[in-house]
C-alpha cells in the first residue's frame, strides 16, 4: 500500500512538473494573466462612472428677462447642465432635441417674469430626449431638483416641513470606483481563469496529446489536478496584482479580513478554473473552445451585478443570477474590501461558491476520461 | 562556384526538356540544405525523388514552383524560369492543401479561379475531372468530410484544373491507404500519359517503382538517378528470399556465417531477405549453414532486388545506418505464447453507422500482429477499443489477463500506446519529454537516466536533448516517440501507423527494435499502411468496412490469394493499361514503373486472351510471367473482392 502511494505521488509529481514546464515555456500565458486584468480593471474603475454631468441644453426664452437668466444660469451653476444653444423658437428647439444637438430643452413663456411678481406659480416647459431612458431620467431628476431650489431661493423664509439628512454609510464619498473595482475584480478572475484554464486543457486536445494521455496510468483526476495546481497559483497572483490595483491607484479600503478575502478568492478561482476546464471538454478544438466560453461569460458578467446593479433587474432575472457564481463572489468582495462583515453574513454565498467548485470540477474529471469517444 | 540564377536559360536545355535544373543551391543561413543539383525531366514523363527526411526534396520541390529563391544555379520549366512559369504549374504539398470547410466543387472551383481559368472551360472541366477520380458522387460534400485518399485526389484535381504542363507532387499519398494510393498512381500514370510532366516525391519505395526515372537524394545532393533497372543493375546484387522453419534462428546463424558476397540480411516476417553478388554460390552456402544448424529450409527463390535494397544500401555505404542498440530490460520472455490482447465479437457503432463489426482477434504474448486496411476500415476504432479510449458497443475484451476494468492504471502501466497523430509535447525539450513519460509511467528513478539514454542513443540525438521538440523533423520526432512509449517496458504495446513518414533506413531500425520486444514477450499489435513492412508481422487481419476479411501469416494470405499475378512487360505500358481495363475488373491492371500488374483467376485460360486482346490493339508484348503475389497485391485483391461481394 505504501508502494503505491509513491508511486501515485511520484505520477502526480511528473505530471505538475510538465505542466509548469510548459507554462514557462509559453510566453502568452503570462502575458495573459498579466496585461488584460490590469487593463480591464483601470478601465472599468476609472471610465464607468454612472453620473450624469454636462448634459447639452437648448434653451428657448421668450422672457428674456432677468428672472429667466437667473433660472438658467441655476441649471448652468453645478455642471449638470451646459447651454449649447438659444433659440428663438419653439419649433427650432423640438428639432435639436429630435436630432439629437441637444439633450434637454428648456422653454421660459413670455409671461415667467410677471407671474412670479403676481407671487403665481409660473410654468415652465422640459422637453428631454428619452432616447437613452437611463440618462433621461436623471436629467429629468436634477432638472426638477435644481427648479425647486430655484423656488425655494425665491420664496426665501417659508422652509418646507420635512428636510433629509441622508448620511452615506462606507462609501461616504460616493465614489463610483469603490462600487466598481471589487466587481471588476471578480469579472477579471472569471474572464482570465476560465480562458487560460480551457486552452492548457484544449491545446492537448488540439495537437493530439491528450490520446497519449489518457493512455498513461495516470487517472482522470491526476491529470486535471496537474493542470489546476499551477494555474491555481497563478490565478492567485492575479488576486494579488488585482487587489494592489484596488488599494493603490482606487484606495478601496479593504476593511473586512484580507486572509478571508483571498481563502474566498482562492474558492472563485477554484470555480473558474472549473469552467474552464468544463467548457474544453465540451469543445472540440481551441477555436469552439473561444466562442462557447464568450457565450456563457457574458451572461454569467451580466446576471453577476458587477457592472449593472441587480436591484435594476426584472425578478426573473434576479432569481435567476443566484445561479451565476460571479454574483456571489462580487457580494463576497464587495463586503469585505467596503464593510467589515465576517463569514456569519457570507455564509450563504461560501455555500454556493463550494457548491459550484465541486459541481463544476466533478464534472470534468467524470467527462475528462470519456471525452474522446 | 555555382553561377548566379540567370532569368533566361540555356537554350540547349530548353529545347527538349520540360525541366532543367543546373547546379542548384540553396542555403538557409550557413545552413546547405541544396549542394548543385543537376537534373532535367522530360515531357510526359513521371520523376520520382527518394530520401530520408531533411535530404531537401521539400526544398526543390519549392524552388521549382516558384515559391522560393534559389541562392544559386539554373532552374527552367518550360523554359522559362519558374515564377513566370507559374499558371503552367500544379503543386500539391504534403499537407492536404484543401479548404476544409468548403465544398469539393468551391475547393476546385476557388483554385480554377486562382488560375484563371475561364468559367465557360471551368463548367466543361470540373465534371471531367471529378469524374475521372470518381468524386463526382461527393460535389457538395466539405472537405473536411473526406477520407484521406479521397482528399489527396481532390487536391490533384485543384493542381489539374487548370490543364497544367507540370505537375509538382511533394509526398502526396503520406498516410493514404495502399487501395487509395494505387489508384492515386493510376491516375498520375494516366496524366503522364497525356504529356504532363510529373515530378513526385514519396517515402513509399514501391510506389516510387512505378516512376520512369528516379532520384535519390541525400544531404542535399543527388546521390543517384536512373530508370528502375539501371538502378538495381548498378547495385549489382541479387537478393533470395529464404523461407526457413525458425527465422530468427536462421538471422542470427546467417549473421554469424561466412557467405560469400553476402551484403545485407533481413527479416520480412515469416522469410528472410538476403542481398549477395553471387546468387547460385550463395544460394548453396545458406542451406548449408542452416542445415548445420538443423534448421530446415522450406525454399529459396531468386529474384530481382527492390528499390529499398537500392536505398538502403547506398546510405549504409554513406555510413547513415542508424545505430542498433538492444533496449536495456530485465524482460526475458517467461510469457511468450500467453494471450495478451483479445477480442471476442467486438462492436462499435456511432448511430447507425457500424465502424467495427463483430471483429475477434488473438494477440499472444512474443506475437507481433498486423491491423491492416484501407482508411476508414475500422482499424483505429478497434485499437482504441481495446485500450480503453473508447468504450465498446458489443463484445469481450481481454487485456494482460483482465477483462474488466481495463483503465485502472495497473493495467495501463503495462500498455504502451503510440498513435500516429504525434504525441510528445511540442514546446518541452526532448529531456522534458523523456523524464516526463518515464515520471508518469513510473519508471524507478535509478533506472530512468539509462532508459532516456538509450531513447537519445538510438535516434542518435546525444547532446541534443535540451533542443525544444518542435524543432526535430518529423521522422525524428516519431523515432523519439516510439522511445518514450517503451521506456517502461510494456507488456503489450500498441502502434498506429508507427512509421509513417519514417525513412527507409529508420523504420528497418524502427522493426529490429518492435522484433526484440516481442521476442522478449511483449505482444505488439499495429498498423501501418506500408504492406513491405507489414511482412514484418507474424500474423496479420485484413479489416474491410469494420470486418476481419482475412487473417493468417503473411505467406498464408498471399498462397490463399486465387488467382496468379503476372507481369507484364511492353513498351506501351499504358495503352496496354487502359486497352486490359475495358477488358478485366480495374483494379486487376496496375502500372508498376515500366511494368505492369494483371491478377487472373486463370492463368491457362486468361493469359492467352491477354495476349489476344493486346494484339489486337497492336501492343506488342515482351515478356509475360507469372510471379509471386505481394502484400500488397493481396490485399488490394482482398479489399476489392470483399467490396464486390459483401457478405
Amino acid at each position: 500500500m505504501n508502494y503505491l502511494r509513491h508511486i501515485l505521488s511520484d505520477r502526480l509529481w511528473s505530471l505538475i512538473i510538465k505542466e509548469v514546464q510548459q507554462i514557462l515555456h509559453n510566453k502568452q500565458i503570462i502575458f495573459l494573466l498579466l496585461f488584460p486584468p490590469t487593463v480591464q480593471l483601470l478601465i472599468f474603475g476609472l471610465a464607468l462612472n454612472p453620473a450624469v454631468t454636462h448634459l447639452s441644453l437648448g434653451v428657448v426664452d421668450y422672457s428674456r428677462s432677468a428672472d429667466s437668466r437667473a433660472l438658467v444660469s441655476a441649471l448652468v451653476e453645478n455642471q449638470v447642465f451646459q447651454v449649447q444653444t438659444y433659440e428663438s423658437r419653439q419649433g427650432d428647439l423640438e428639432n435639436q432635441v429630435r436630432t439629437g444637438q441637444v439633450t434637454a430643452g428648456l422653454v421660459i413663456p413670455p409671461d415667467f417674469s410677471q407671474s412670479l411678481a403676481r407671487h403665481q406659480p409660473a410654468h415652465v416647459q422640459v422637453l428631454i430626449d428619452g432616447v437613452d431612458a437611463n440618462t433621461a431620467g436623471i436629467a429629468q431628476g436634477y432638472m426638477k431638483q435644481i427648479i425647486q431650489r430655484h423656488t425655494q431661493t425665491l420664496n426665501a423664509g417659508q422652509r418646507l416641513p420635512v428636510e433629509t439628512e441622508v448620511i452615506f454609510l462606507y462609501n461616504p464619498g460616493l465614489l463610483s470606483s469603490w462600487f466598481f473595482v471589487p466587481g471588476v475584480i471578480g469579472v477579471v478572475l472569471t474572464l482570465t481563469g476560465s480562458l487560460v484554464s480551457s486552452t492548457t486543457v484544449i491545446r492537448e486536445k488540439d495537437v493530439g496529446t491528450l490520446e497519449q494521455l489518457l493512455m498513461t496510468p495516470a487517472a482522470g483526476w491526476e491529470i486535471l489536478a496537474a493542470k489546476i495546481a499551477p494555474l491555481f497559483v497563478l490565478l492567485m497572483g492575479d488576486v494579488l496584482l488585482a487587489s494592489a490595483i484596488g488599494r493603490v491607484i482606487f484606495g478601496l479600503p479593504f476593511r473586512g479580513n484580507y486572509g478571508l478575502f483571498l481563502l474566498l478568492s482562492a474558492l472563485y478561482v477554484l470555480v473558474c478554473i472549473g469552467i474552464g476546464i468544463l467548457l474544453a471538454t465540451l469543445a472540440n478544438n481551441q477555436q469552439q473552445v473561444v466562442l462557447i466560453s464568450f457565450f456563457f461569460n457574458v451572461p454569467l458578467i451580466q446576471l453577476s451585478g458587477a457592472i449593472a446593479p441587480i436591484e435594476s433587474m426584472p425578478p426573473f432575472f434576479r432569481a435567476l443570477s443566484f445561479f451565476d457564481p460571479l454574483r456571489h463572489y462580487v457580494q463576497i468582495a464587495r463586503s469585505l474590501i467596503l464593510k467589515d462583515v465576517g463569514v456569519e453574513a457570507l455564509w450563504i454565498h461560501i455555500l454556493a461558491l463550494s457548491v459550484f467548485a465541486v459541481l463544476f470540477l466533478g464534472v470534468s474529471i467524470n467527462r475528462f476520461r470519456t471525452q474522446l469517444s | 562556384m555555382p553561377a548566379p540564377l540567370s532569368p533566361t536559360p540555356p537554350a540547349a536545355l530548353e529545347a527538349r526538356s520540360a525541366i532543367a535544373v543546373q547546379g542548384l543551391h540553396k542555403s538557409y543561413g550557413s545552413v546547405e540544405a541544396l549542394r548543385g543539383i543537376d537534373f532535367t525531366v522530360q515531357p510526359g514523363e513521371i520523376f520520382g525523388f527518394i530520401g530520408p527526411d531533411g535530404a531537401g526534396k521539400t526544398t526543390t520541390f519549392q524552388i521549382l514552383a516558384g515559391v522560393m529563391e534559389a541562392t544559386a544555379g539554373q532552374v527552367s520549366l518550360l523554359g522559362k524560369p519558374p515564377g513566370q512559369a507559374q499558371l503552367n504549374i500544379g503543386y500539391v504539398t504534403q499537407k492536404f492543401s484543401l479548404y476544409p470547410d468548403l465544398t469539393v466543387l468551391e475547393n476546385l472551383r476557388y483554385s480554377a479561379g486562382l488560375r484563371r481559368v475561364p468559367a465557360a472551360r471551368w463548367r466543361e472541366r470540373a465534371p471531367h475531372l471529378l469524374g475521372q477520380v470518381g468524386l463526382d458522387a461527393f460535389g457538395d460534400r466539405l472537405a473536411r468530410n473526406l477520407s484521406g485518399g479521397m482528399k489527396q485526389k481532390l487536391a490533384l484535381c485543384c493542381a489539374l484544373v487548370a490543364n497544367p504542363a507540370v505537375l509538382l507532387l511533394d509526398e502526396p499519398t503520406t498516410g493514404v491507404d495502399p487501395v487509395s494510393r494505387r489508384e492515386f498512381w493510376d491516375l498520375l500514370a494516366a496524366v503522364a500519359s497525356t504529356g504532363v510532366t510529373v515530378v513526385v516525391a514519396t517515402p513509399y519505395l514501391d510506389e516510387a517503382e512505378r516512376c520512369h526515372r528516379i532520384a535519390l537524394i541525400y544531404g542535399g545532393e543527388l546521390q543517384q538517378m536512373g530508370t528502375l533497372a539501371s538502378l538495381r543493375q548498378g547495385l549489382g546484387l541479387q537478393r533470395l528470399e529464404v523461407w526457413a522453419a525458425d527465422i530468427a534462428q536462421a538471422e542470427t546463424v546467417l549473421q554469424g556465417a561466412t557467405v560469400s558476397g553476402l551484403v545485407d540480411i533481413q527479416t520480412f516476417g515469416d522469410r528472410l531477405d538476403v542481398l549477395v553478388t553471387d546468387p547460385g554460390v550463395a544460394d548453396q552456402q545458406v542451406r548449408q549453414h542452416l542445415a548445420q544448424q538443423q534448421i530446415h529450409v522450406d525454399r529459396v527463390q531468386h529474384t530481382t532486388p527492390t528499390l529499398e535494397n537500392v536505398f538502403v544500401n547506398h546510405l549504409r555505404q554513406q555510413g547513415l545506418d542508424p545505430p542498433y542498440l538492444s533496449f536495456p530490460t530485465a524482460q526475458t520472455g517467461q510469457t511468450l505464447g500467453k494471450v495478451a490482447i483479445a477480442a471476442r465479437s467486438l462492436q462499435k457503432t456511432f448511430g447507425s453507422f457500424c465502424a467495427v463489426d463483430h471483429v475477434d482477434i488473438t494477440v499472444r504474448h512474443g506475437e507481433i500482429y498486423g491491423l491492416l486496411g484501407a482508411n476508414g476500415a475500422g482499424k483505429t476504432t478497434t485499437i482504441k477499443m481495446l485500450c480503453g479510449l473508447l468504450p465498446a458497443s458489443g463484445g469481450e475484451i481481454e487485456l494482460a489477463g483482465q477483462t474488466a476494468n481495463l483503465s485502472r492504471p495497473e493495467v495501463r502501466s503495462r500498455i504502451g500506446y503510440m498513435s500516429q497523430k504525434f504525441t510528445l509535447y511540442d514546446d518541452l525539450t526532448i529531456l522534458q519529454n523523456l523524464t516526463f513519460y518515464c515520471g508518469v509511467y513510473g519508471v524507478p528513478k535509478r533506472l530512468q537516466r539509462q532508459k532516456i539514454n538509450w531513447v537519445l542513443e538510438t535516434c542518435g540525438l546525444q547532446g541534443q536533448e535540451q533542443t525544444v521538440t518542435a524543432k526535430l523533423p518529423g521522422g525524428w520526432k516519431q523515432r523519439v516517440a516510439f522511445g518514450a512509449s517503451v521506456m517502461h517496458e510494456p507488456d503489450i504495446l500498441f502502434l498506429d501507423e508507427p512509421t509513417s513518414g519514417v525513412d527507409p533506413l529508420a523504420r528497418r531500425q524502427f522493426w529490429r527494435q518492435i522484433r526484440d520486444f516481442a521476442r522478449r514477450g511483449t505482444a505488439i499489435l499495429v498498423t501501418t499502411h506500408y504492406l513491405e513492412e507489414a511482412e514484418n508481422c507474424h500474423s496479420m487481419g485484413f479489416m474491410v468496412a469494420g470486418r476481419v476479411v482475412a487473417q493468417g501469416s503473411p505467406s498464408q494470405i498471399k498462397a490463399e490469394q486465387p488467382g496468379q499475378l503476372v507481369e507484364v512487360v511492353t513498351d506501351r505500358t499504358q495503352a496496354a493499361a487502359d486497352c486490359l481495363k475495358h477488358h478485366l475488373e480495374t483494379w486487376r491492371v496496375a502500372i508498376f514503373g515500366d511494368r505492369l500488374h494483371l491478377v487472373l483467376d486463370d492463368l491457362d485460360g486468361d493469359l492467352p486472351r491477354v495476349r489476344q486482346w493486346l494484339r489486337e490493339s497492336e501492343i506488342p508484348i515482351q515478356a509475360a510471367n507469372p510471379i509471386p503475389f505481394s502484400l500488397e497485391d493481396a490485399f488490394i485483391g482482398i479489399v476489392q473482392r470483399a467490396h464486390a461481394s459483401p457478405s
